[in-house]
């Protein structure tokens, strides 16, 4: 299944995305992302620290959403978005030569894509010794244009990680 | 804290009282409340012995009334203030620092208007008051009972004098604080916790004021000092209304948050329902004091919100050419859903919202009234937009990639 082309045009032309995780007691928590998005996989993708508050709350609540947005200030009616809503995956924290052979590649492919999108930005700078690749499995996915809504559901098929 | 730089924060009479028997075996506050109890035992007591009529009784307990709620309302001050954490701005610490070691003074200045009060009134009283006392006691009383009326006299102006001495002080550091507040650079602040404290210490000398009124029956034949009386109430109230009302405009939040929310047009609103989250944009406004968003009647957030008030509410300022110039502030806690049952009370407020909406978004409220849109987004202003508060528990700010948690 591909997504259509205007969700897929969001996901592929934005910077920023909005992650929102909660804890036990179902307190949000947002934060802005850099991410991008596999089509092979239809996964979302981001790095992070693993003291970070929503690394706290997903190991909580695996529960996740990202909104990634163009906004327009002037006329509502441009206003475009996408709402992905799922599960999270965390990957496996251990010495590089202890991650099975599907993490060490999948480190790779993610980190070089974020390289390849975040050029500008992330420049040469390697992987952190805290930092930890967080894989969203899409459950659902809202888009919307101005007042226009399109909503989209998402096979459970197999998981990458684990 | 250490002990020894933990300020006593005592007043003298409360001092001295608290350390005769049985009150010194009370905690503080108790043993003003049982002292002044005792007071009422006394003279129902002294009023038995001299056969007093049911009158003077009455006006022995409405005086001792009169300094219990005082006392309730100017203990207070000292629990309060010491849970106030120190502002995050070196003057405004300073400020306050200074506005405690005033209030509790060790040369007990709080005493002097107290005195000043006391002793001309107890002049008056005896030299040109006899009708007064007549009125109180009856004709020719026993000295025991003048000692006592003069105790209770004494118990009076004392927490006038305490009234006068709060709410002076309050307004001088509510005046200083707001001009301090405006020369205010990059995160510095009062967090919002400590201005509703000085704010609610304020509103409880506004009705230390009012209780003054209680006091009238007792002059009633007296012009004069029902004149005295009236003064003190006006005094007072106004001038902690004034001052509480320069504490509702000093910002809670520092410049640099400020400007963030004041500056940005859109912010996102995450929610949480049974452990699924949701995130979407919102527009919002922001009064210097309030942050409000409003949403379509039928949306998803409106109904989580609805069942689960939590929320994180994130604005920031990207710029993919320069990443470290990025800001984000995140609140999160709780909002308030405005209804049909806040109109009557909060009216001049959701009109006032609405029309900040229409003048940061005025294109949003043009093509929101268009009726070519589906009939939850037209724009039937409060009926069906709704208008939420954010209230804030936790504040983080991210500057670059320094992240900082700000107290709220």
């Amino acid at each position: 299944m591909r997504i259509p082309d205007e969700m897929r045009n969001i996901l592929y032309g934005n910077y920023f995305g909005y992650v929102c995780t909660s804890d036990r007691h179902d307190q949000p928590h947002l934060t802005p992302v850099f991410f991008i998005y596999d089509e092979n996989s239809q996964k979302l993708f981001f790095i992070t620290n693993d003291t970070s508050k929503k690394v706290k709350n997903l190991s909580e609540n695996p529960n996740i959403s990202i909104t990634i947005d163009i906004r327009d200030p002037v006329n509502p009616f441009n206003n475009e978005g996408v709402m992905a809503q799922g599960t999270a995956t965390i990957t496996d924290k251990a010495p590089i030569y202890f991650l099975s052979e599907e993490t060490l590649q999948l480190y790779y492919d993610i980190y070089f894509e974020f390289k390849s999108k975040y050029q500008k930005v992330i420049e040469n700078k390697p992987l952190g010794e805290n930092d930890v690749i967080i894989q969203i499995n899409i459950e659902k996915m809202v888009y919307w244009k101005g007042p226009h809504f399109k909503s989209l559901k998402f096979k459970k098929d197999d998981q990458i990680l684990d | 804290m250490d002990k020894s730089t933990k300020k006593e924060m005592r007043w003298i009479y409360e001092e001295i009282v608290g350390r005769i028997p049985p009150f010194s075996y009370l905690p503080y506050q108790f043993s003003i409340l049982l002292q002044l109890l005792l007071l009422l035992v006394i003279g129902i007591f002294l009023g038995f012995v001299f056969g007093l009529g049911k009158i003077s009784l009455l006006y022995g307990s409405l005086a001792i009334l009169v300094a219990v709620s005082w006392s309730l309302l100017i203990l207070q001050l000292a629990p309060t203030l010491r849970k106030f954490r120190a502002p995050l701005s070196k003057d405004e610490n300073e400020l306050l620092e200074r506005y405690k070691d005033i209030l509790f003074h060790k040369n007990h200045y709080e005493a002097v208007p107290g005195l000043v009060i006391f002793i001309p009134f107890i002049l008056y009283i005896f030299y040109f008051g006899m009708d007064l006392l007549d009125m109180w006691l009856g004709r020719s009383p026993n000295t025991i009972l003048l000692l006592f009326v003069s105790l209770l006299i004494w118990d009076i102006c004392y927490r006038m004098g305490l009234g006068l001495w709060t709410s002076v002080l309050a307004l001088w550091r509510s005046v200083k604080l707001k001009k301090l507040a405006e020369k205010r650079t990059e995160l510095e602040h009062t967090p919002y916790t400590e201005l509703r404290y000085l704010q609610k210490l304020d509103i409880n000398n506004v009705f230390f004021g009012l209780i003054s009124l209680l006091l009238l029956p007792l002059f009633k034949i007296d012009n004069f000092l029902i004149a005295v009386i009236i003064f003190f109430m006006v005094f007072v109230t106004l001038t902690s209304l004034i001052s509480a009302y320069i504490i509702s405009k000093v910002p809670w939040l520092p410049p640099d948050i400020y400007n963030l929310v004041n500056e940005s047009s859109f912010a996102y609103i995450g929610t949480s329902l049974k452990g699924k989250t949701h995130v979407t944009p919102v527009v919002y406004v922001f009064d210097g004091q309030k942050i409000l968003f409003n949403t379509s009647k039928e949306a998803k957030k409106l109904k989580i919100m609805q069942k689960n008030n939590k929320v994180a509410f994130l604005i920031d300022k990207r710029d993919m050419s320069n990443i470290y110039e990025n800001k984000a502030v995140l609140f999160t806690g709780e909002v308030k859903i405005y209804g049909i049952m806040d109109i009557p009370l909060r009216f001049i407020h959701m009109l006032k919202a609405i029309s900040l909406f229409m003048k940061k978004y005025p294109e949003y409220t043009k093509k929101y009234s268009t009726s070519e849109l589906p009939k939850a987004w037209q724009l039937t202003p409060i009926i069906s937009r709704i208008l939420v508060e954010v209230k804030p528990i936790k504040i983080i700010y991210w500057r670059g990639a320094k992240q900082i948690s700000v107290p709220v």
